[in-house]
């Protein structure tokens, strides 16, 4: 469904990516894990089209050369080119660290500027109660400005957002950052939920890796803008490199 | 049917304080050349309909859409420069020279807008504020055409009465507020320019990952800002029957920008109570001319000082209470909301 080729993404002469390679299969829990710095957030942007946004912000800054190299296939169809709108439309949702919720609009306004792309009102309609069954918790929270919502409810909004437009394959940046045990457990379940019973594909990037792992079906490792290795669970905490070197375990 | 719509009517304007004080607002300036027809007062009364329309205009584009625009009066003069040179020039009467006008401000909405999709916060505002003082370089450039210092004037009326002259300039400010207060505030699925704006003023990494085409949208809020900034330039020229760069000053900009803050930014009526109240006063306190402009300073640092979200909507605020459970307005002295019984206090 989704192959990255190469992908070497440099800011100025530092390389956060360098010749990264990833591919995932339609169906599939696919994990990112690695530590701060590793990378996840540039390969997951890079994907979105949104490394292109980042050379126009910092453009005329000093020392804000961004470089990007590499392709980018989504169901076979080169989207490297493509300016992030496009992307989305072909069916792909990033939900950016931290959610990124538009602070000053409510909850359900928040959830219809997520369906930006549906093209009827019936369709908005029947994909804000698909979004409000999965978080009842927005439910309540429907006409509550977002800016007031708590870190939890911020995550969940922002998941909510990008299944609006009912993607094919949503590229989750780490959702439990800042979260308490209890929510990050509630947030995974409800992550699996919309892996099993919503279908959607899902790159997840996290470094909390207990519960990366036990979502995934298998996962890549990244350091220090390298994919290091990829394999099952098992399979990578079986190996003692990994697991000392990069996985701190 | 006709009672349906007197119950949605009072439901919808006349149980909301701010609605209702906006309908006799509007009844007000219907009836006053009824009442009175000295041409001063009408003549400042029309100017502040034009203003209100040019503040709203800056309002939708950089209240809403987050394009601080720092230049603003570049499309007010042009579409004044526009259509002052039309009649002048090809003898077009105001009807037609008035909508070529705005599309030709639309037009430079455009141009401007290319360098601002690549520009954002201060650096947008200070590119945009050289637009009108390049087009002013192009007028005194081109003398013989332009006027120059003197501008364009002998153009025809709109009207030969003051009374039409009011009616007609309050019938454009009542639509072109109304098209833009729909605007900004459209969620259907078919027009959702609303929430569209005020995510790619919040967060447009954000907007563009949900599959929004920013740069569209932020095309559309030129060009619309532009528009009806144009109609009011337009306007202003035939009513004025001069067309000079005084439309294009920097003095302009900033005045409407001062228009907005002063009655509540990101609101669309606040701009117009803005105008309403800061323009005749102005033009009133012209008996006092050495302190005119102090008078007008320490309003402004007064109101913002004590109501920095603008003074239309701190009364807004005042007289409304917000249901916490429907988030349906009620008048401030109900201890229940009118919908849903909720507990307000």
């Amino acid at each position: 469904m989704l192959e990255v080729k190469n992908v070497t993404v440099k800011f100025d002469t530092a390389m956060v990516l360098d010749d990264a390679n990833l591919k995932i299969n339609k169906g599939e829990l696919v994990g990112l894990v690695g530590p701060n710095g590793a990378g996840k957030t540039t390969l997951l942007r890079a994907i979105a089209g949104l490394i292109k946004w980042q050379k126009e912000v910092t453009r005329g800054t000093r020392n804000a050369n961004v470089t990007f190299e590499g392709t980018v296939e989504f169901e076979g169809e080169r989207i490297d080119k493509l300016s992030a709108h496009e992307i989305a439309r072909r069916g792909l949702a990033l939900c950016p660290e931290r959610g990124r919720p538009f602070v000053e609009m409510t909850v359900k306004d928040n959830l219809l500027a997520g369906g930006f792309l549906c093209k009827s009102s019936d369709e908005i309609k029947n994909n804000l109660v698909k979004v409000y069954e999965l978080f009842p918790r927005l439910k309540e929270r429907e006409n509550q400005v977002s800016g007031t919502l708590s870190g939890g409810e911020r995550q969940m909004l922002c998941i909510g957002r990008a299944l609006m437009h009912q993607p094919k394959l949503l590229l989750v940046d780490e959702p439990s950052s800042g979260l308490a045990p209890k929510l990050k457990e509630d947030l995974f379940k409800r992550i699996e939920d919309i892996f099993k019973e919503l279908g959607v594909t899902i790159l997840l990037a996290e470094q909390d890796i207990s519960f990366a792992f036990s979502l995934s079906s298998r996962s890549y490792v990244m350091s220090r803008g390298h994919i290091i290795s990829q394999g099952t669970a098992k399979e990578l905490l079986a190996d003692e490199t990994i697991r000392k070197t990069y996985l701190g375990l | 049917m006709i009672r349906r719509l007197l119950k949605d009517f009072q439901g919808d304007v006349v149980a909301i304080p701010g609605r209702l004080l906006a309908l006799l607002f509007f009844l007000v300036l219907i009836i006053i050349p009824v009442i009175t027809t000295d041409s001063y007062l009408l003549r400042t009364l029309a100017f502040a309909n034009i203003f209100a329309i040019f503040a709203v205009s800056w309002d939708l584009l950089s209240g809403y859409t987050g394009q601080i625009n720092f230049g603003h009066a570049l499309f007010f003069g042009v579409a004044a420069y526009t259509s002052a040179l039309l009649n002048l020039k090809l003898g077009l009467p105001p009807w037609a020279t008035i909508p070529i006008g705005a599309l030709a401000s639309v037009v430079a909405g455009v141009v401007v807008c290319l360098p601002a999709l690549r520009l954002r916060g201060p650096y947008l505002s200070l590119v945009t504020l050289a637009f009108p003082l390049i087009l002013l370089g192009i007028i005194f450039a081109f003398t013989d055409f332009t006027g120059g210092e003197l501008g364009v004037s002998g153009i025809a009326r709109i009207s030969n009465s003051r009374v039409t002259d009011f009616y007609i300039s309050f019938a454009v400010m009542f639509v072109s507020v109304m098209i833009m207060w729909k605007l900004t505030d459209a969620k259907s699925a078919l027009v959702r320019t609303g929430i569209i704006f005020h995510a790619i003023r919040e967060d447009e990494i954000a907007a563009r990952a949900s599959g929004i085409n920013t740069i569209r949208y932020k095309m559309l809020a030129f060009a619309v800002g532009g528009f009806f900034a144009g109609i009011a330039g337009a306007f202003h020229a035939h009513f004025m029957r001069i067309a000079g760069p005084a439309n294009l000053d920097l003095f302009l900009s900033f005045q409407v920008i001062i228009w907005t803050v002063f009655g509540g930014i990101t609101s669309i009526y606040g701009p117009v109570v803005g105008v309403f109240i800061m323009y005749p006063l102005m033009e009133f306190l012209r008996v006092l001319p050495e302190i005119r402009m102090m008078i007008f300073a320490a309003i402004v640092v007064v109101i913002l000082l004590f109501m920095p979200e603008g003074i239309a909507v701190f009364i807004r605020d005042k007289m409304e209470r917000q249901c916490p459970r429907c988030k349906l307005s009620n008048v401030w002295w109900r201890k229940t909301c009118r919908a849903c019984s909720a507990n307000l206090r």
